[in-house]
């Protein structure tokens, strides 16, 4: 197998493990179970999908995916930073307080 | 003077980003350059000299470095079957020697980055940073990392 | 010949980043709280999308392409500890609790 061969093979896999991440990133997004975790597996979505576009720039040699990556990740950093402020400024509703113990307790139980 | 280098490396940075080293390019990049730095209030570049840029590449050196191990360390901790009892988690306060606003920052950041910490908060009197470890079987051990590690090198880049 | 290395070397890479990809996800779904998610997702996370910016740079034979790849990944690996310090203060000071398992917590004495 030539080392391009290999190297076209090796993205598709990538790109299939890339999928992978993302479905087990989305689970988390949709327990939750409160806001942080969200945001935190939103930033890990962005980090995936700046992985993808660069595997995808491999795969098919237009390099011009660079960029989107790039600003992917411009973008999905602001996010997060403005995220952290509203998370900051909204505090604990009284909803997240209640779930936050219950999962910290059944934690505890699990192990 | 700073500034001026200051300009000429983010001009250059510029250029590598849109792939183009064209005068033209360099002339835009040069101007957007020095437009961010007059919106920016105070001077905090310091001076450079030849063997500060030696002692920080060795630091970006170790940043690498502590990257990839800190990456392996917990993705080996994730994969672990019985991972909930290997697991600690801890905040602990750890007392800083460096003072400025750049060797805290970098400090934070190579905290967050070395296998199992992470950076929480520093306390209003810039005494203590708040900690955020994976396990922490010993806390003064891991304070004693820290501080002979990441921070002796530090100083060194900055003094 | 140096190409064909070239192309094995970012193959690798690339696989290399795919599995730290998969494995911050799976750490995300499996630590108990968001402080130690937080972990897998800033080092693991970044690791994975950082290596695939080095494939890049590999394989392109490009100086433009490899000057941006370098510079995406600096900047990758730059913003994602300040990111995720920047939460982990916001969950902190908004009084999301750590998991029981947590041992010690001198942030939450600090600030009584």
């Amino acid at each position: 197998m030539s080392g391009f061969d290999f190297l076209q093979l090796s993205a598709t896999i990538a790109l299939g493990l890339l999928t992978l991440a993302f479905a087990l990133t989305i689970i988390r997004i949709i327990r939750g179970p409160s806001l942080p975790d969200r945001v935190l597996a939103l930033e890990m979505l962005v980090s995936t999908g700046i992985a993808y576009t660069a595997v995808l720039a491999i795969k098919t040699s237009f390099f011009l995916y660079l960029d989107v990556a790039i600003s992917l990740g411009l973008v999905g950093f602001l996010a997060t930073v403005a995220f952290a402020r509203y998370v900051l400024q909204r505090g604990l509703q009284r909803k997240e307080r209640e779930s936050a113990i219950q999962a910290a307790s059944s934690g505890k139980l699990k192990q | 003077m700073s500034r001026v280098a200051l300009a000429i490396v983010l001009a250059i940075i510029w250029a590598a980003i849109t792939g183009n080293f064209s005068a033209p390019n360099l002339l835009l990049g040069g101007s957007v350059a020095i437009l961010a730095l007059l919106l920016i209030r105070k001077e905090f570049a310091p001076p450079v000299y030849l063997q500060k840029i030696k002692r920080s590449i060795s630091l970006a050196g170790l940043f690498l470095y502590e990257l990839a191990l800190s990456a392996y360390r917990v993705s080996v901790l994730i994969l672990s079957p019985n991972m909930k009892s290997k697991l600690k988690p801890g905040i602990i306060a750890f007392p800083l020697s460096v003072t400025s606003d750049v060797e805290i920052t970098l400090l934070a950041n190579l905290i967050t980055l070395t296998p199992g910490t992470l950076s929480v908060d520093v306390s209003e009197d810039r005494k203590f940073l708040y900690v955020h470890a994976l396990s922490v079987p010993n806390k003064k051990a891991l304070i004693k990392e820290i501080a002979d590690g990441f921070e002796t090198k530090i100083i060194e880049v900055f003094k | 010949m140096i190409v064909e290395i070239a192309y094995y070397i970012g193959a690798i890479l690339l696989l290399i980043g795919a599995l730290f990809s998969v494995v911050a996800a799976i750490g995300i779904l499996r630590l108990p709280d968001l402080y130690t998610r937080m972990h897998a997702a800033s080092k693991t996370g970044t690791m994975g999308a950082g290596l695939t910016f080095v494939a890049i740079a590999v394989v392109a034979f490009d100086g433009p392409v490899i000057l941006r790849a370098l510079v995406g990944f600096i900047f990758l690996i730059l913003t994602a500890p300040v990111g995720a310090h920047l939460l982990a203060r916001a969950a902190c000071l908004a009084g999301y609790k750590p998991s029981e398992l947590t041992e010690i917590n001198e942030y939450e004495e600090s600030m009584k």
